[in-house]
């Protein structure tokens, strides 16, 4: 039996038990459509419908956001790590309530198909859970997993990651699926969506989709999870994640931190520490 | 009506010739990053031409693209270039559908016509091609259109491995095609039987009133489910052929401003906030509720036919693969529970 298949059969147990002791009132997790194959988000509310959950190198999306809309409400998650760090995010944060949410995390996560995140992903048990399925993964296996990641956009000139970056935001529609999908982009209103002033123009152009990228990747700092959902979200193949994972890439370099790795932790831009250096995200 | 018959290196030919004189626009594949995508693109290379599948994007960027401008002066309407007549080469019948959903709006209501549009459009020749079999996410033979044969396009393609049939219906057209072969219409009728076969068990049965019962349905309890794993983007609205909405605006420093007609979506929250603050579609449900009822009672209501084609690229498209066939299943289902749901017309 395969791994995806074992944290499948795990996660159906568990959710099952859950809803028979009245524990939560849903459980969100991955699904097959009704007609198609591809696998989707899937809420779960009724005992018989729990073997519709399933966990598959299919099931891309980052699910910690849904949370968002059930905050008064007794909820489990599957949360791959990712997930929990983001997870872990919203807590920090204050977001949602920690009584309210039942994780089922899945330990030593194989990664996700097409996703480039996970070729750099050193998180792979979940930060945080009240259950979990499969099996741990050790530092060594880890290490592993990443030993043949090079960040490619980095080897290149100044120069070659403009045109790189040109090339990819031409595509850009700002159909704004990256950003929906992101769960840090949890904005009541987002600067696209200001008109005074008016940052990033109604036409679609590269300088304004450049614009938008650019500003939602200093929105990053310090919160992206490196989940990789912005780029598996988007419909013209763009490597969205890039920006944010270099914000990722310098907040542990700088200021040795982590989004999402403790809800306790302090938010990087809310703590001051007089001896942080000054060496800047852009430096 | 004419009908020709060409095999592949006549029709390359054909091509050839026609390229002195017009664009032609066909499904190509793109590589996009790491995804590999078929999409309507101005061709030169016939080698490069995908048939056989269909596209992950509709043509409508070629006749309503995404930024319309339309000039900088007062007066109205802009400089569409009036080079050369674009031809659409490999369009099926949901998306030549989709135009006729397009014109109706833009073009054939007689008290608004959007000239910028009609200029574009008069620039367009469409050539149809009959579906080989259902592809991806497909069902518009659920949606009462003939996957094989479309009569909107002025000319048509059958596809029949190598060789190509073209079916050239208005009269206007039909020099460019005259010295070709004749083709025979009882063969042609034959290979066109066996393929509606492929087609004859539905893949997707729908029974519901059209127009959708406008009020019941704005009423209905169902929207909040349907969208629960919606993300609340723009995908389902910029890759659906029939989607027209858009928004004008003036752009640019003083002096230098220009005007524009771009895409609009009415899944986005700005798209109906109000400048007091209001929202009267303040949730992804409201707003989901809205995308269907558009497509399945307001067009409806207003003109012929359904602005949904079935063709299935908001469910292969969508980032999360909401699925508006399971979203047309709940309708059915909930006006039957309701008893016998009377269609919104008067």
């Amino acid at each position: 039996m395969s791994n995806y298949e074992k944290v499948t059969e795990e996660i159906q147990e568990i959710a099952s038990k859950l809803l028979k002791e009245d524990e939560v009132d849903k459980i969100i997790g991955f699904g097959k459509g009704l007609f198609s194959k591809e696998v989707t988000p899937i809420f779960v509310s009724r005992e018989e419908d729990v073997n519709r959950l399933l966990f598959s190198p299919e099931a891309e999306m980052s699910l910690a956001k849904y949370l968002l809309n059930y905050k008064d409400q007794k909820v489990a998650i599957v949360a791959k790590p990712c997930d929990s760090r983001a997870i872990a995010s919203y807590l920090s944060e204050d977001l949602i309530k920690r009584e309210n949410v039942k994780i089922i995390g899945i330990n030593g996560c194989p990664g996700i198909e097409d996703n480039t995140a996970c070729q750099e992903c050193d998180i792979r048990n979940p930060v945080i859970f009240d259950y979990t399925v499969g099996e741990e993964m050790s530092d060594e296996e880890i290490q592993a997993e990443i030993a043949g990641f090079k960040d490619e956009i980095e080897e290149m000139s100044p120069k070659e990651k403009m045109e790189y970056f040109r090339n990819e935001f031409e595509r850009c529609t700002r159909c704004y699926a990256c950003r929906e999908a992101c769960y840090v982009c949890y904005c009541e209103q987002c600067f696209t969506e200001s008109n005074q002033p008016d940052w990033v123009g109604d036409s679609v152009k590269l300088n304004d989709n450049i614009t938008y990228h650019l500003m939602r990747a200093m929105h990053m700092a310090g919160r992206c999870v490196n989940c990789g959902a912005c780029e598996m979200a988007c419909p013209e193949g763009i490597d969205v994640r890039a920006l944010a994972a270099k914000m990722v890439r310098a907040a542990d370099e700088i200021f040795d931190y982590k989004a999402g790795v403790d809800p306790e932790q302090k938010t990087l831009l809310s703590e001051y520490d007089v001896n942080d250096r000054e060496k800047g995200f852009m430096d | 009506m004419i009908l020709k018959k060409v095999n592949k290196e006549n029709f390359k030919e054909l091509f050839n010739k026609l390229k002195a004189d017009y664009n032609i626009a066909a499904p190509v594949l793109m590589e996009k990053g790491k995804k590999e995508l078929i999409e309507y693109e101005y061709v030169d290379d016939f080698a490069d031409i995908i048939w056989d599948k269909q596209p992950d994007s509709s043509p409508k960027n070629i006749i309503f693209p995404q930024n319309n401008y339309l000039g900088n002066d007062f007066e109205g309407n802009a400089p569409y270039d009036d080079g050369k007549e674009t031809i659409i080469l490999g369009v099926r019948s949901c998306d030549i559908e989709a135009i006729k959903v397009l014109d109706q709006v833009f073009i054939e209501d007689d008290m608004y016509i959007d000239e910028n549009y009609k200029k574009r459009r008069d620039k367009t020749i469409i050539v149809g091609i009959s579906c080989p079999e259902r592809q991806n996410s497909c069902f518009c033979d659920t949606l009462g259109l003939d996957p094989v044969e479309s009569d909107y396009a002025p000319i048509y393609l059958f596809k029949d491995g190598d060789d190509f049939w073209i079916k050239v219906k208005e009269e206007k057209y039909e020099n460019l095609f005259a010295e070709l072969p004749e083709g025979d219409q009882t063969k042609l009728t034959e290979i066109l039987e066996k393929r509606r076969d492929k087609f004859k068990e539905s893949s997707f049965e729908l029974d519901i009133p059209i127009p959708l019962p406008e009020k019941e349905m704005f009423e209905a309890d169902i929207w909040q489910e349907m969208t629960e794993n919606c993300l609340g983007c723009g995908v389902c609205t910029y890759y659906c052929p029939t989607c027209y909405c858009f928004n004008f605006f003036w752009e640019g420093a003083d002096g230098e401003s220009e005007k524009y007609k771009s895409w609009d979506s009415c899944m986005f929250s700005s798209y109906s906030a109000h400048a007091s603050g209001h929202n009267p579609r303040d949730g992804k449900d409201k707003r989901y509720r809205n995308r269907i009822m558009h497509k399945f009672s307001y067009h409806p209501l207003n003109y012929e036919g359904l602005a949904c084609v079935g063709c299935g690229r908001c469910i292969d498209r969508c980032p999360v693969n909401l699925d508006i066939r399971e979203a047309l299943k709940m309708t059915e289902q909930y006006l039957n529970e309701k008893g016998g749901a009377e269609s919104g017309k008067d």
